[in-house]
């Protein structure tokens, strides 16, 4: 009886330590619509466009889209803890292709890490990947890309009244937090090799690491860093972004037939005016102003 | 297999941090499992009550929940270290719990009588544990010991998660460049398999080393 009042008290104050610790930075950045509706507008594929033998007809065929992503991805795919539904920018997309190749939007959401999107693509666990899964050649050698879809580019935030951090080789030398498994680390190792890179698993952490100056800056993705910005006043961006990241949907290596599919279907829902509601509907709920032009499919090397 | 030697450094710095915070949080375990055990098996009941309360607490709280309370919480209170000194004193903390109930299944195979004659020949608990109990003690739980130290070998990866390049974080690191998860991660496989087969080979040697023929 002793014991167990012992443990219920040192758990109920390691909780509270949690909820200090959650309070100080929220962790959700603005609201995000599911974008239901956005999504009962996608076009569907002409059933001359399913190729007998093809991986569509095999997804049409087994009703459901499995696509590689993220969960806990802040405005591009991050499930909400009310509705379990996976909402954002990258979710919604996988969506729209689902409707397109089987004409409802079901989809099931493999959450797969960087470490392991490449395996889960060419072993055939999942049929797509949207993960901010910028194209490389390098990864293009073992998965094949469809887009570009969304550019985006990595910029630096500190705490306010930092001084001396312009630019990205200001931060050599100096502790530099970046995400896990983030296009950010081999991007400071390039332009500032002095700079001591620590990690952390997901977003929050590493605000939460910025705010508790373990270190003096926060190399993320824009888009992340202007929701971050906007909810905690005590951090601020000096940069503009400094990379040009070009997201791609991941596809199982040498499926061209599949490949040709993706990109059609993604040029149909950009003149349709889709791609750019969705983007309203998740990216857009905090950087102000118009949908961008989306890139051009297949400019970058590797896709 | 190319891809594994291109990156050889940062691997093999890697492995040297997995090896500092294997050797330092088995030391620290050790010290204070120790003195889980001493509580554990004390005459006085409130000593045994708090000894019990540590061990329940700590087994019955994931490793990774730890870490990310101690480094992220302890800061709101004031107090800060180094993400190294934190995951060292977590993993200690922790694995600690282990080792005690190791040594303890250790000083309950001792036979009641031996502790019964230190204290009849005037030894106080303390003497009588570090005399007569815990020598003995220890030699039946060498093996068990080595388990909690592969086992504690493989929680280090969990330092990932609060800032630390570990092993497992240095492959993920070059993974994200190369995209190439099956070679290294292999590779780091083989590295954690060679350290728990270095432990088991110590623990084996110790064992014979230490057997006393009845």
């Amino acid at each position: 009886m002793l014991m167990k009042k012992i443990i219920a008290v040192v758990a109920v104050s390691f909780l509270g330590l949690a909820a200090c610790g959650e309070a100080s930075s929220p962790a959700v950045p603005g609201p995000s619509k599911s974008g239901t509706d956005v999504i009962g507008q996608a076009p569907v594929a002409a059933a001359s466009d399913i190729l007998p033998g093809s991986t569509m007809e095999k997804i049409k065929q087994r009703g459901e889209l499995i696509v590689g992503g993220s969960l806990d991805a802040p405005l591009l795919s991050q499930q909400n803890p009310a509705t379990g539904e996976v909402e954002g920018f990258d979710a919604a997309l996988g969506k729209a292709l689902a409707k397109y190749i089987i004409g409802r939007p079901k989809v099931k959401i493999v959450n797969s890490a960087s470490e392991t999107r490449e395996a889960l693509l060419s072993n055939g666990t999942v049929d797509v990947v949207f993960q901010t899964y910028t194209i490389t050649e390098e990864r293009a050698r073992q998965v094949a890309f469809a887009g570009p879809y969304y550019t985006s580019g990595l910029t630096i935030a500190v705490k306010k009244g930092t001084s001396g951090i312009a630019k990205p080789e200001d931060l050599n030398g100096k502790k530099v937090i970046a995400g896990a498994n983030t296009p950010a680390i081999p991007a400071i190792k390039k332009l500032a090799p002095q700079a001591e890179i620590i990690t952390f698993g997901s977003d929050p952490e590493c605000l939460q690491a910025l705010t508790q100056d373990r270190g003096v800056a926060y190399v993320q993705d824009e888009t992340l860093l202007i929701a971050a910005a906007k909810k905690d006043p005590s951090i601020s961006i000096v940069t503009k972004p400094f990379t040009v990241d070009p997201y791609g949907i991941g596809l199982k290596h040498g499926d061209d037939q599949f490949k040709t599919f993706v990109n059609a279907w993604l040029g149909k829902i950009q003149a349709a005016g889709v791609w750019q509601r969705i983007w309203k509907d998740s990216i857009g709920t905090v950087v102000t102003g118009d949908a961008p032009q989306p890139p051009r499919i297949g400019s970058v090397p590797g896709s | 297999m190319s891809v594994l030697l291109d990156h050889l450094p940062e691997l093999w710095q890697g492995l040297i941090v997995t090896i500092q915070l294997t050797a330092a949080s088995f030391l620290g375990a050790a010290v204070l499992g120790v003195l889980v055990t001493a509580l554990r098996v004390s005459p006085v009941r409130v000593l045994r009550a708090i000894g019990t309360a540590y061990v329940e607490t700590f087994q019955n709280l994931p490793l990774l929940v730890l870490l990310v309370l101690a480094f992220f919480g302890l800061p709101t209170i004031g107090l800060k270290a180094e993400p190294l000194v934190t995951a060292v004193a977590v993993i200690s903390v922790y694995e600690a719990a282990y080792i005690g109930e190791a040594l303890r299944s250790g000083v309950n195979s001792v036979s009641k009588g031996q502790g019964e004659a230190a204290r009849a020949i005037g030894l106080t608990f303390t003497q009588s544990l570090r005399h007569v109990i815990l020598p003995q003690a220890l030699r039946t739980v060498v093996q068990p010991l080595g388990n909690i130290a592969i086992a504690l070998t493989m929680n280090t990866a969990l330092a990932g998660a609060v800032s630390i390049v570990d092993l497992t974080a240095a492959a993920q690191r070059v993974n994200l460049v190369e995209a190439q998860p099956i070679p290294i991660f292999v590779g780091a496989g083989v590295a954690y398999a060679l350290i728990a087969a270095c432990v088991g080979f110590v623990t084996g040697r110790l064992e014979r080393w230490l057997v006393i023929l009845r």
